[in-house]
């Protein structure tokens, strides 16, 4: 994470605990994913910079990660993409912004597998009650389809113009 | 939905690594990049700069296509993303209340701080970018900070002061290397001119009336804000010897042919602020009187691009404000 990414100005850049453990919660999802039987004896080095943290910085980072993947042609069984929501003021939202992270609700990431139709993974913090979460849960799902549409217009649009410029 | 997309850098390697030999007095900064060129590739280098044609068509004091973009960094007081043909770096500028040092209590501070990210490099990550941050962070503080005394300083500090003595604006300004082709130094240079550019700092007023030992209360306006004044601010211009002739603006791979490299800052009325030489090779006093003056020269050019390019940039800041 940048030293200019939080609204603070952070002093060290990297090492630090909470990219460590972003890091640690990218590399689980993606190795659940990527099929790396296809490419044995070989490493896959995935960096990540965050520019600017509001909010959702994981989500953004896997959905980041996925894109990049997608781009190098790395085989993967599905495109993960991730969402954040929370529950304030007694209503679910979707993709909470820094402010309304600390605005003292609960804050559920989740990774989604689109075709699989699987959770890959799912973080919450804070608490909230047990009939709320399958709500708030469902609602970051939605998000994480919907991304999951937009990337793959993103990809198709993007493999369109290398086409074009192979003259194909 | 809008995706925020930063750039990456995927690397599929094997399990063991290679090690390629290199030719000629490298000094240790660029070894960090092991280009492995074959001998045919480096001759043909080499010859174009004897020539006065380098391998993407340059002359040899020609600088790439270079973009500036200002207020990348929302968050922050002032910004800016520059990128010279390959080289992409983004400086941002965070302004904080703090006190004036006792040495100096009528100056405020300014700390600059380079970051190499490990997207530029995969040898950046964790820790193996820390000598070339270190580096690049003493030379950008040189050329644009002045001595120890504060004597010379690009940046006039004397304007950060809020109450003698007492409060003081401290400048954070964090660069951040995205992706490396060469010539960092000037391309860090120009995003700090840029970003200073764009800085904005808030106008502070001081309750009156408080005795000499007290702090003072202060009330920082939301609203009004003081443009920070980069008239002063020199640009940095790297001169890379490769055999007998310098070039401005190297890539990397002419980098690695480097046999010393001269890194003068010159501001806007021609005077030299700072200077850096790094290499192996001892250059004569004859060349690097001529490389300053050569410098000088090519400040005036660098100087007025940098200078469209940053009011262009900023207009467009304007427009999108106003639309």
């Amino acid at each position: 994470m940048a030293n200019f990414s939080t609204g603070d100005r952070k002093r060290k850049p990297k090492g630090d605990r909470r990219s460590t453990e972003i890091s640690l919660v990218i590399r689980q999802t993606m190795e659940a994913c990527i099929l790396t039987h296809l490419m044995p004896r070989s490493q896959i080095d995935i960096y990540v910079q965050v520019l600017q943290a509001d909010g959702g910085t994981r989500s953004a980072c896997i959905n980041a990660a996925t894109l990049a993947l997608a781009d190098a042609g790395i085989p993967m069984r599905d495109l993960v993409t991730s969402c954040s929501s929370g529950y304030l003021n007694s209503t679910p939202l979707l993709d909470l912004n820094y402010l309304e992270d600390s605005a003292g609700g609960p804050d559920v990431t989740v990774g989604f597998l689109p075709k699989l139709d699987r959770v890959t993974l799912l973080q919450m913090d804070a608490k909230l009650p047990v009939d709320i979460v399958e709500n708030v849960m469902q609602l970051a799902i939605e998000g994480c389809k919907a991304i999951a549409t937009y990337i793959r217009e993103v990809l198709l649009e993007n493999t369109k113009q290398l086409e074009y410029r192979r003259g194909l | 939905m809008r995706l925020q997309n930063y750039g990456f850098r995927n690397f599929v390697g094997c399990g063991f690594g290679i090690l390629l030999p290199m030719s000629g007095p490298v000094c240790l900064l660029h070894c960090r990049k092991m280009v492995g060129l074959s001998l045919g590739e480096k001759h043909f280098i080499k010859g174009g700069i004897d020539q006065n044609i380098r391998s993407d068509g340059r002359k040899r004091d020609y600088y790439r296509p270079i973009f500036v973009e200002t207020g990348v960094i929302p968050q922050a007081n002032g910004s800016a993303r520059v990128r010279m043909g390959a080289t992409e770096v983004i400086a941002s500028v965070k302004a904080e209340l703090g006190k004036p040092s006792a040495l100096h209590p009528d100056k405020g501070k300014v700390v600059i701080f380079v970051d190499c990210s490990a997207v530029a490099e995969p040898t950046f990550e964790g820790r193996g970018g820390e000598e070339l941050s270190a580096e690049l962070s003493v030379a950008l503080e040189r050329c644009l900070l002045g001595g120890t005394s504060g004597a010379g300083a690009g940046i006039d500090l004397t304007s950060l002061i809020v109450a003698e003595g007492k409060i003081c604006w401290d400048l954070y300004i964090d660069s951040l290397v995205i992706s490396s082709d060469g010539n960092l130094l000037d391309a860090l240079g120009a995003s700090i001119k840029a970003a200073l550019a764009n800085t904005a700092i808030p106008k502070v007023n001081i309750s009156a009336a408080a005795s000499a030992d007290e702090q003072p209360e202060v009330d920082i306006s939301d609203e009004e804000f003081l443009q920070f004044d980069t008239s002063a601010v020199p640009v940095i211009i790297t001169l890379t010897q490769v055999g007998r002739h310098y070039i401005v603006d190297a890539t990397s791979e002419e980098e690695s042919h480097m046999s010393s490299a001269v890194s003068i800052s010159v501001n806007r009325k021609g005077h030299v602020c700072g200077l850096t030489k790094r290499g192996g090779e001892g250059l004569d006093p004859s060349v690097v009187s001529d490389m300053i003056s050569v410098a000088q020269h090519l400040s005036e050019l660098l100087m007025s691009r940098l200078d469209s390019e940053i009011s262009a940039a900023e207009a467009e800041i304007g427009d999108d404000e106003e639309s």
